[in-house]
């Protein structure tokens, strides 16, 4: 009897250990439509993550944009309706993530309807790569039908891309990744560059496109790693260093000062005593704009 | 024969134990995004666990003339000894939640200098070695 006793616990023991390390149904679905992967790349997986998650959310330049009174302009965006184009799983990673900043640009400036139709094409191009499971356009299409939800929205769609580029580096496919936030990146830069060509002389414009020469360096980066498994990218590597090139002539000079703090409400409130100047001028901006704007129609078209 | 009785019903105790230590870093990342102060809108959340280094690092490019707040949850109210500190990208440490031997579980960061900026999480008396953070910005 106690040895049946004995028997029955090792035979539980076995099963919750082998229970652990079990896969749930969805997972397994998951593994088996997602099965597309792309040759390495030449370094770590980690350090790739490591640096991917570091390039700034494009939500940031739509926000400096509106905050510093710059009016709407659907005509800067990449039209929704151009996304049967993209038939390659490159093109629509590159696009989902100009889809992912153009719709960040319509929610900051309230522009539900147009907001909609970049949600489809979203959601359209994120099921293409069998990723569609982590956009919640439901919840996403009925918080933009309120002005007052905005705040929730770009939560939700912010959470929404995190999601994407944390399983994409999951499943080995940070390639895709790597594409969909140089994408977002370029269309925040290409939407800038045309307000600054609206707006010539203006200094807050100017040295937020010249600041890009910081993350223009890390896409580079990004890039590189991916240049002897993927011709797509190596091409793409070989434009986007031609814009380093007009960001050569940009100069980011940085003093550093000891910050100062002071606890406010709980909180550790920094004054920041550094200071940096940006070089850049006129002819700089047109510079590169003319370069974005070619990078970005050979990806929208 | 009590004797082997005993020992399996350890090993079974043991085995749930380690199920139930496990740290939930996601759950506590969540869990400090609406924490952020109002007009901060989200950008990142951050595991905070413990593993082979001292301290738990992660990067992400600040913005000049962009204010960012980055907070801890730890469980309960307190941070559980876990201090969030800040360098720029020449590693000069810019801000810290720990100041004159107070934890704090927020810093708000207004960035003068547009680059990378390292978020290092250290664990100062710390018990579980475990949390989450969040990172929003305003303009």
């Amino acid at each position: 009897m106690s040895m049946r006793i004995v028997i029955i616990g090792l035979i539980l023991v076995v099963l919750s250990a082998c229970g652990s390390g079990k896969k749930t149904d969805e997972q397994k679905f998951l593994e088996n439509l997602d099965s597309a992967k792309t040759e390495g790349p030449t370094i770590s997986e980690e350090v790739i993550g490591d640096i991917l998650q570091r390039i700034p959310s494009p939500l940031e330049i739509s926000m400096i944009l509106k905050e510093s009174g710059k009016k709407y302009n659907v005509t800067y965006l990449n039209s929704a309706d151009n996304r049967s184009k993209y038939n390659t799983n490159y093109k629509k990673a590159l696009n989902l993530g100009i889809y992912g900043t153009d719709l960040g640009y319509t929610n900051i400036y309230e522009q539900n309807q147009d907001g909609v139709k970049y949600m489809e094409a979203i959601k359209e191009l994120a099921d293409g790569l069998n990723i569609g499971q982590f956009f919640d356009i439901e919840t996403v299409g009925r918080l933009a039908t309120n002005s007052k939800n905005l705040d929730s929205l770009l939560l939700i769609t912010t959470q929404n891309f995190n999601t994407i580029n944390h399983y994409l580096q999951t499943q080995s496919r940070a390639n895709l990744s790597v594409l969909l936030l140089t994408g977002g990146w370029l269309e925040a830069l290409h939407v800038t560059t045309e307000v600054a060509k609206a707006n010539p002389g203006n200094k807050e414009l100017q040295e937020t496109i010249g600041e890009q020469k910081i993350i223009l360096e890390n896409i580079i980066l990004l890039l590189s790693f991916y240049k002897e498994s993927d011709a797509n990218m190596k091409e793409l590597l070989a434009e986007i260093e031609e814009l380093k090139k007009a960001f050569d002539k940009v100069n980011i000079s940085y003093t550093y000062k000891e910050s100062t703090f002071e606890i406010v409400d709980g909180v550790m409130v920094i004054k920041d005593n550094s200071s940096s100047t940006i070089q850049i001028t006129n002819e700089d901006i047109i510079g590169i704009k003319t370069i974005v704007d070619n990078i970005r129609n050979k990806i929208i078209s | 024969m009590k004797k082997y009785i005993f020992i399996v019903i350890c090993v079974f105790a043991l085995s749930t134990l380690e199920v139930f230590g496990q740290c939930n870093s996601e759950a506590l990342s969540n869990q400090c995004i609406p924490k952020l102060a109002t007009g901060f809108n989200f950008l990142k959340s951050y595991k905070i666990e413990k593993g082979g280094k001292e301290y738990v690092e992660y990067s992400y490019v600040f913005t000049k003339g962009t204010q960012y707040m980055i907070n801890i949850c730890a469980g309960g109210a307190a941070t559980d000894g876990i201090v969030v500190s800040l360098y720029d990208s020449n590693r000069n440490k810019v801000a810290s939640s720990k100041l004159n031997n107070q934890f704090v579980s927020a810093i708000a960061y207004p960035c003068n200098t547009t680059g990378i900026y390292y978020i290092q999480y250290t664990f100062d008396g710390s018990t579980g070695y475990c949390g989450g953070s969040a990172l929003g910005f305003k303009r």
